[in-house]
């Protein structure tokens, strides 16, 4: 078989192809991203804020937008689409069809065009849900990639009827509109593809009586995340769309389009309780005299750190959650909507809203359906792409895989580590053809700034209106101008965009610029983007300063802009001062150990470890107990697979045969000591230890099921766990006539404030095999909510179908199980009719709580990496950095992350996987050389900075003058701890001298 | 739970309604709906015009049948039912609730009672009551 082509498809300009795209260009692969629309950044671009930590969206977003256009091994196709795909995995012919932009790549993205279309505010944006108006020539929205304009075909008069005054290419400096550009048919050739549609929303209109589209306060939570949005029809003001005023009592109907068989949607979206929290957390915090009020059948906040969100848009934002699905809504005269609805006590009560918003569901989308034709994938009943459980990524057309919510709804960190897995399977299938079709990055000389006098081009930042609204940008410019060796300042809309960062370059170049500060948000965010943007130019990135006017100045000075204007130019005068005095700084390179650790031996390792191998590296596999699977051990059918225990043998057996994974049962990891690329641990093994090398970290050490201390768990034998249940079940012993399950034992509750995410699902799998082996059984489950989220939904369906019980408890009226003789009773308030509910079991059957691992704790202290509240291990952002740790080299999978299904661990392992080889493909890795300098003839060598440093970076080594303390590079994060204890003051931090920080400090307390 | 007696008129409340096994095997009998397969989310008697009006709220009436709660036979929510079908049209189970509602009074009017006597309406009510209502009253007389 010939070699296969180095590169890959990816489908779709969302968040998942995004994710996917880079790291595929990042392990050496060319890669060919097409999109529908003309810009990429999907439905996450359109998002205001995200939950749980309220990031604003398109910040967090916008440096992958931009990474991904300047990538020189992406190759991106907007305003396009698939055609046909021939040829088989290894070798894929993809036609694909760029649709007429009538702009060429001259454009500057200037709007000026936008400007002289005489359709001008007669056409509505499609980004801004048709809420903002646009021309005939427009983009998307400011930070879009590509920045350049396209010509909406339908509506343009010139292309509809050849008889426009084309005022747009009289306006044009560029002369960038070309009328006579045709559609493009391209042919490209790919090893493999990966598909990364993404959703569409629910259109509401098909429930009429929700009045969408007839009532003009009710808007879909689209709509409403562009109303909240900054950059939205109403500039971030909450405003109600019929007469602009301020809306007070605000309501969100959830499940609209989901959960709903009526318009063919069974399944649960998985996303909307957590946005419809979030969303009324936002309103409120835009404006405190908002009263949110969220309507809801089961709240499903089953996510990593969702649950206490839901807690505290309760307790400390004062959200109203009422448990009742509407019928309909009303509009007054007023244009006030008025809901009747049931309270869970059987009540009828009718309220009044100044705005509804429909908590709209995921849909697959129209589109997609021809796209899976010319792949050849199946798709399920509800449109979405066909997957299995023990293969989340793959189709079922070897060699194209699958991403987000293409196979079914999911939030932004599960789609981020799908993408990242997809990547790690779309690049194992060609990885003899990695780095045959890639571009080496050209780095251009960096230009030697020593001797020279600093030129300081200052760049202030209106961020929108995030900024601009509150800070006299202006003004701020104009003071720069006037600051010490300032030689250029000026304005931009968005610093962060893509035609910002071609003008920076040009800038840097016309003015002899050899340092630049940008004013605007956060160097943690947004510092690489500006960095990589000097490289380009031929600065060094080290001699680029940041002042932070948005996080600490515009937003938190929204009432006083005089005082705002001030304090920006405030920071912008300190932050001039101290780029004076910064330095070029030379960056590291170490050489990397394609060498994998993986810690734990469940199925997360197990598929990680295989993962690594396939992609040709090495692994060690660490299992403390003395056989590979852990908690899958106990598994044995869930709700789409009926033998785990087959999979689990194919699993060991494929490990077993490995020549390249090294697997130690019985064994622990003791020691860890090195830095990314260069670790050396030492692991205990019944043979004694054992030191290994390697260049990255996977943790996978899995969680336990808890100890239920209730419900006489441990005192009565017929009280038993689900697992020792579904272990009886699968045994075929018999489990009694009557079963009664009770859910949420030790989660949600002071014991364990999260939600298991599991439990849901595992007592409906085993109530469904009771029933079908017996439908006479009684079955009872009683529960908090239902969290059978996705497509489990049809299972818990199917499990009312057959006669399962669900009867509804809330923590301060917990079920109560007794033994009366020789009964066993469970009592229970039945909250539909208000009375008591017994129930004679033979069995009770509950859900115990996974916790996580009690050594953990010791573990995160060896790799110096945080925990979360919960016990968990935290990652470095939980929505796009899910598998990362912010310690470099270490990663994340499983349920050492958080409590998740088989599917999840299998797809977090192979984004585990991803993440490690492209830093293992590599073979090098560039170090931060902002870190810690010790000035070795005052070092008295007391030790004091190895034992403060929280990264292990210090060590101590006797030199001529004795005992001196020395620098690791690679561990050092610069944090200045080391420097803060040195009684000497013998040690300083590169790029935050005291020098700096001195200049900065003087320009406070008067100008410099 | 019965009408107003009137001269001749008998009183339904006499007659007492027998269900010798389980609610639902009776109801499946004469309907195909999937009682138990509501989610009790309450939809049905939100959007229920005669809600104000009933004893037993539209979805309590299912769970009844689900928890064979035999009582439920002589509520008055399955007597005001209209047959409108707002329930069975918003339900995101798609569960035909009018049809539960009507299987339910077929299990009492088998059993020769009757909430409504016909001959017993006065000419006041005849000329009060919409049309629609005797419509609805004949088809939940004649099944």
């Amino acid at each position: 078989m010939s070699d296969p082509v180095g590169a890959v498809l990816v489908v779709g300009g969302g968040i998942g192809g995004i994710q996917s795209a880079l790291d595929l260009a990042d392990a050496g692969f060319k890669v060919y991203m097409v999109e529908d629309k003309p810009a990429i950044g999907g439905a996450m671009a359109q998002l205001d804020k995200t939950f749980p930590t309220n990031d604003c969206s398109l910040c967090i977003l916008s440096p992958k937008l931009v990474d991904v256009g300047r990538h020189p091994n992406i190759e991106l196709m907007t305003n396009s689409s698939v055609t046909a795909i021939d040829g088989k995995a290894g070798d894929f012919t993809v036609k694909i069809t760029e649709r007429a932009r009538r702009v060429t790549e001259a454009c500057v993205g200037c709007n000026l065009c936008a400007e002289a279309c005489v359709l001008k505010g007669r056409l509505r944006n499609e980004f801004d849900e048709e809420l903002k108006e646009r021309s005939a020539i427009y983009i998307p929205y400011p930070q879009a990639v590509p920045l350049r304009y396209v010509v909406d075909p339908v509506n343009c008069l010139q292309v509809k009827t050849g008889k426009c005054a084309m005022k747009c290419v009289e306006a044009c400096p560029a002369n960038a509109i070309d009328f006579d550009m045709q559609d493009i048919e391209r042919t490209v050739e790919v090893g493999s593809i990966v598909m990364a549609p993404g959703f569409e929303g629910f259109h509401a209109e098909a429930k009429g009586e929700y009045g969408y589209g007839r009532f003009d306060n009710v808007v879909t939570s689209l709509e409403f995340e562009r109303i909240l949005s900054a950059s939205g029809p109403y500039e971030g003001h909450v405003l109600r769309p019929s007469d602009g005023k301020e809306p007070k009592r605000i309501a969100w109907i959830n499940c609209v389009g989901s959960r709903d068989r009526s318009c063919g949607n069974e399944y649960c979206s998985s996303v909307c309780c957590t946005y419809s929290i979030k969303e009324a957390i936002i309103a409120k915090e835009h404006s405190g005299s908002v009263e949110p009020t969220i309507f809801y059948m089961d709240m499903r906040t089953h996510g990593k750190g969702f649950e206490s969100y839901l807690n505290r848009a309760e307790d400390q934002h004062g959200i109203r959650f009422i448990r009742s699905r509407i019928s309909e809504v009303q509009e007054t005269p007023g244009k006030d909507l008025r809901i009747r609805y049931e309270s869970e006590e059987g009540a009828l009560r009718e309220e009044t809203f100044d705005m509804v918003v429909l908590s709209i569901g995921l849909e697959p989308g129209e589109g997609v359906k021809d796209l899976a034709e010319t792949a050849g994938i199946s798709l399920d009943d509800f449109g979405f792409c066909e997957t299995e459980e023990t293969r989340p990524m793959e189709t079922d057309v070897p060699g194209v895989f699958v991403c987000g919510a293409f196979s079914g709804p999911k939030d932004i960190p599960e789609t981020v580590m799908e993408a990242s897995g997809a990547a790690a399977k779309a690049g194992a299938m060609i990885s003899s053809g990695r780095g045959t079709l890639v571009e080496e990055r050209e780095f251009v000389p960096e230009r030697d700034v020593s001797g020279e006098e600093p030129r300081i081009g200052v760049y202030v930042c209106h961020c929108g209106i995030n900024i601009g609204a509150y800070v006299d940008v202006p003004a701020v410019v104009e003071y720069a101008r006037g600051l010490p060796n300032v030689v250029h300042a000026e304005e931009n809309i968005y610093s962060c965009s893509q035609d910002a960062q071609h003008t920076l370059i040009d800038r840097i170049k016309e003015h002899g610029l050899n340092r630049v500060l940008v004013a605007s948000c956060t160097p943690r965010t947004h510092e690489p983007l500006f960095q990589e943007t000097l490289r380009e130019a031929g600065l060094n990135a080290h001699l680029f300063e940041m002042a932070n006017i948005r996080d600490q100045c515009s937003w938190v000075h929204m009432d006083d802009k005089a005082t705002a204007t001030e304090k920006a130019q405030d920071l912008v005068r300190m932050s001039v001062a101290r780029a004076a005095h910064i330095e070029p700084l030379e960056e590291l390179s170490l050489d990397v150990i394609q060498h994998g650790l993986v810690i734990g031996g469940g199925l997360a390792g197990m598929t990680a470890a295989l993962a690594l191998a396939d992609q040709g590296f090495g692994v060690s596999l660490v299992e403390q107990e003395d056989a590979l699977g852990g908690n899958m051990r106990n598994i044995h059918y869930t709700l789409d697979n009926d033998n785990v225990q087959e999979y689990l043998g194919s699993l060991v057996d494929r490990i077993g045969e490995s020549d390249i994974i090294d697997v130690h049962l019985n064994a622990k990891v003791s020691e860890i000591g090195g830095f990314v690329g260069n670790f050396e641990s030492v692991i205990d093994t019944p043979d004694g230890p054992e030191r290994v090398e390697h260049g990255a970290i996977i943790v996978a050490t899995g969680a336990v099921e808890s100890a239920p201390a209730e419900y006489l768990f441990g005192e009565d034998e017929r009280v038993i766990s689900q697992t020792e249940l579904e272990r009886r079940i699968a045994e075929g012993e018999p489990v009694g006539r009557t079963v009664a399950m009770i859910q949420c034992v030790g989660s949600r509750d002071e014991s364990h404030t999260y939600c298991s995410r599991v439990c849901c699902s595992d007592a409906i799998k085993n109530a469904i095999r009771i029933k079908e082996t017996d439908p006479s059984a009684q079955v009872y489950i009683l529960y908090r909510d239902m969290r059978t989220y996705g497509l489990k939904e049809s299972h818990y369906g199917r499990a009312r179908e057959l006669g399962v019980v669900f009867v509804r408890f809330d923590l301060d009226g917990k079920p109560a199980v007794d033994t009366d003789g020789d009964a066993l009773t469970v009592k229970v308030k039945e909250k539909i009719l208000g009375e008591e509910l017994f129930i004679e079991a033979d069995i009770v059957a509950l859900a115990p709580a996974i916790e996580p691992r009690p050594d953990r704790v010791d573990l995160a202290k060896m790799l110096k990496v945080p925990l979360n509240e919960d016990g968990f291990f935290l990652e470095a952002h939980v929505k796009l950095r899910p598998v990362d740790f912010a310690t470099d080299g270490v990663f994340l999978a499983g349920m050492a992350h958080s409590p998740k299904t088989m599917e999840e661990s299998i797809a977090q392992a192979y984004a585990a996987a991803a993440r490690a080889s492209t830093l293992l493909a590599k073979g090098e890795v560039r170090v931060n050389p902002a870190i810690a300098d010790i000035t070795e003839e005052m070092c008295i060598g007391c030790g004091l900075c190895v034992t403060n440093c929280p990264f292990k970076a210090m060590e101590l080594v006797l030199k001529e003058g004795g005992r001196k303390a020395q620098v690791i590079p690679a561990s050092c994060k610069g944090c200045g701890v080391c420097g803060a204890s040195c009684p000497k003051l013998a040690i300083t931090m590169k790029h935050f001298t005291n020098e700096e920080i001195t200049a900065q400090i003087e320009a406070y307390r008067g100008v410099a | 739970m019965a009408t107003e007696t009137e001269g001749g008129c008998q009183d339904s409340a006499d007659k007492h309604i027998v269900v010798s096994g389980k609610l639902i095997d009776e109801l499946e009998g004469l309907c195909e709906e999937d009682v138990f397969g509501c989610y009790q989310c309450g939809t049905c008697a939100a959007g229920c015009p005669f809600m104000d009006e009933m004893d037993l709220t539209v979805d309590e009436v299912l769970r009844y049948v689900i928890l064979d709660k035999k009582e439920v036979l002589e509520s008055k929510t399955i007597w005001l039912c209209a047959s409108c079908f707002a329930c069975a049209e918003r339900c995101p189970r798609d569960i035909n609730i009018t049809k539960i509602m009507e299987a339910l009074r077929q299990i009492v009017l088998r059993q020769n009672i009757d909430e409504t006597d016909l001959e017993c309406l006065t000419d006041e009510e005849k000329r009060s009551i919409p049309q629609m209502a005797f419509v609805s009253l004949f088809r939940k007389n004649i099944g």
